[in-house]
């Protein structure tokens, strides 16, 4: 009952906060606070998407957009998750990749973008790579982290009945690491957002980040802020699916947070 | 039930390890000979650091013993021990069910087929209706029991006890003794019980090993003529506080030592 209520409550705090801005923001573009052309006002955003997605314009991008991050972060995690499963297990590889592992975890990939568009171009494949890059580094060292952080008396309990090594992965190392893993793949998803639009603003010629940049340069400020409006409504939609999946996987431990 | 035969065999075990801070090397076993028989209850009992778990754990497998054999009875049936941890020992990730169901999977039975073996093993233990459970949702109790359900349905010849009921609270874990002593009975299996309270060791055991503060060695092996089956009244008759006298004796002269424990 009092979790319902927290539920219902967060929603509608969160959509009364919503508005509230929307309408301060009209608000004063209508009582000329500021100069509509660099801020636009709410209204103007949602007669751009209106004509956009009417004139169905925008959906090319979009779907580009989409196509980059799904494939660049996609296959974040097909590599990412087996090879730090692999390198949380075995020592040897650790020792062999981890430093390097953290040193380029490290480094801000968004500065290398531009080596990355000039090796491969402007089309998909380097927008990809850019996901790609700065997806994996949190997904592989949030994976190494939850493997290692499995309980010793856990371990034990495996070996004490003899489970064989891959039982022991299964029962014991990958339940594990589940929750390290969903927070990797949460800051990832983030990440991965801004390799996109980065990637597109820097050299493109479709996607929303190149949108964002076209319409900039003719100071259409509303599709702009149509852009970010669009993002943003995205990372939300991102962020409540991955809590969904950890809601799903952690009902063994509901009070961990 | 004793039928004469031995279930387990220790000759001159001895254990030693590296201390990491000190880089010494540390004695935790000196040597230890023991026999139990067939059906027993043992118990292993002293002050904490005498290495009495880590020599349950040296028959168990789960570490190697510097020198000396130990030798077990195997019954065919599988595992010859199986282990009773102490607390949190049950994966949260798993239900009741698949917790009691674990260690016939790790024999290698069908997940569906172990746990049809491991429900009446549930049944046993009194957790019926809490087989859907996880852990997190069961009480400290109640989680011993599902850790000893565990271990019973491998049907192995020895169960080995470390600690099981430490973590609990007084009442608890008394009428976790008693319960413990129901299900042996009807089980019927050599046990090797680790703990540190004199009068658990009395209460639930054939003989009670007293063990030295580490190196860990035997001091006494003293034999419980208490009549079973034992019900917890038999903690305040006289006899009873004769023998947990004696051993307060034996382990009075053991002193807690200064260093590493």
């Amino acid at each position: 009952m009092a979790r319902l209520r927290t539920a219902n409550e967060r929603l509608f705090y969160g959509v009364l906060g919503f508005v509230l801005i929307t309408v301060i923001w009209e608000v004063a573009a209508n009582l000329g606070l500021f100069r509509r052309s660099l801020l636009s006002s709410p209204l103007l955003i949602w007669n751009a998407a209106v004509t956009d997605f009417g004139s169905g314009t925008i959906w090319p991008h979009l779907t580009t957009s989409l196509t980059e991050y799904g494939l660049g972060f996609g296959a974040a995690l097909a590599v990412g998750v087996p090879l730090g499963l692999a390198i949380g297990t075995f020592r040897r590889l650790n020792d062999f990749l981890s430093v390097l592992l953290f040193g380029i975890y490290s480094t801000p990939k968004a500065a290398v973008a531009p080596l990355i568009i000039l090796v491969l171009g402007i089309g998909l494949e380097s927008k990809v790579v850019l996901v790609f890059l700065l997806a994996f580094f949190s997904i592989i060292v949030s994976t190494m982290a939850g493997v290692q952080a499995a309980a010793e008396r856990h371990h034990d309990i495996a070996r004490s009945f003899g489970a064989s090594r891959w039982l022991e992965f299964r029962s014991v190392v990958l339940p594990s690491t589940v929750p390290f893993l969903l927070t990797g793949i949460r800051i990832a998803s983030g990440r991965a957002l801004v390799g996109v639009v980065v990637a597109e603003e820097l050299a493109a010629n479709q996607g929303i980040g190149f949108y964002m940049d076209f319409f900039g340069t003719f100071l259409d400020t509303s599709r702009v802020m149509l852009g970010v409006v669009l993002l943003g409504t995205f990372g939300i939609a991102l962020g409540e699916f991955v809590r969904r999946v950890e809601k799903r996987f952690e009902v063994w431990r509901p009070d961990i947070r | 039930m004793v039928t004469g035969q031995t279930a387990l065999s220790a000759r001159g075990v001895r254990m030693e390890y590296r201390d990491r801070a000190s880089d010494a090397r540390l004695v935790a076993i000196e040597s230890m000979d023991l026999d139990v028989g067939d059906g027993e209850f043992v118990s292993l009992l002293g002050p904490s650091g005498c290495g009495k778990s880590t020599f349950l754990k040296i028959v168990n497998g789960l570490l190697l013993a510097t020198a000396g054999e130990i030798r077990l009875r195997t019954n065919g049936k599988g595992r010859e021990d199986a282990m009773v941890f102490q607390d949190a020992a049950l994966f949260p990730w798993y239900s009741v069910l698949d917790n009691v169901a674990y260690g016939l999977v790790c024999a290698g039975v069908a997940r569906k087929e172990a746990r049809r073996r491991a429900q009446p093993l549930i049944e046993l233990v009194g957790l019926g209706g809490f087989a859907d459970k996880y852990p997190y949702q069961l009480s400290g109790g109640m989680q011993q029991r599902a850790n000893l359900a565990r271990a019973l349905a491998v049907d192995s010849e020895i169960l080995l006890m470390d600690e099981p009921f430490a973590s609990l609270d007084a009442q608890t874990r008394e009428l976790m003794q008693a319960e413990l002593l129901r299900i042996w009975n009807t089980a019927k299996k050599t046990v090797i019980f680790v703990t540190h309270q004199i009068e658990e060791a009395v209460y639930l055991s054939d003989r009670v090993i007293v063990m030295s503060a580490r190196p860990g060695r035997i001091l006494a092996d003293i034999r419980i003529e208490l009549q079973r089956p034992r019900a917890l009244e038999v903690k305040r008759r006289p006899e009873f506080a004769n023998y947990a006298d004696q051993i307060w004796k034996l382990l009075a002269t053991q002193a807690a030592p200064v260093g590493p424990s």
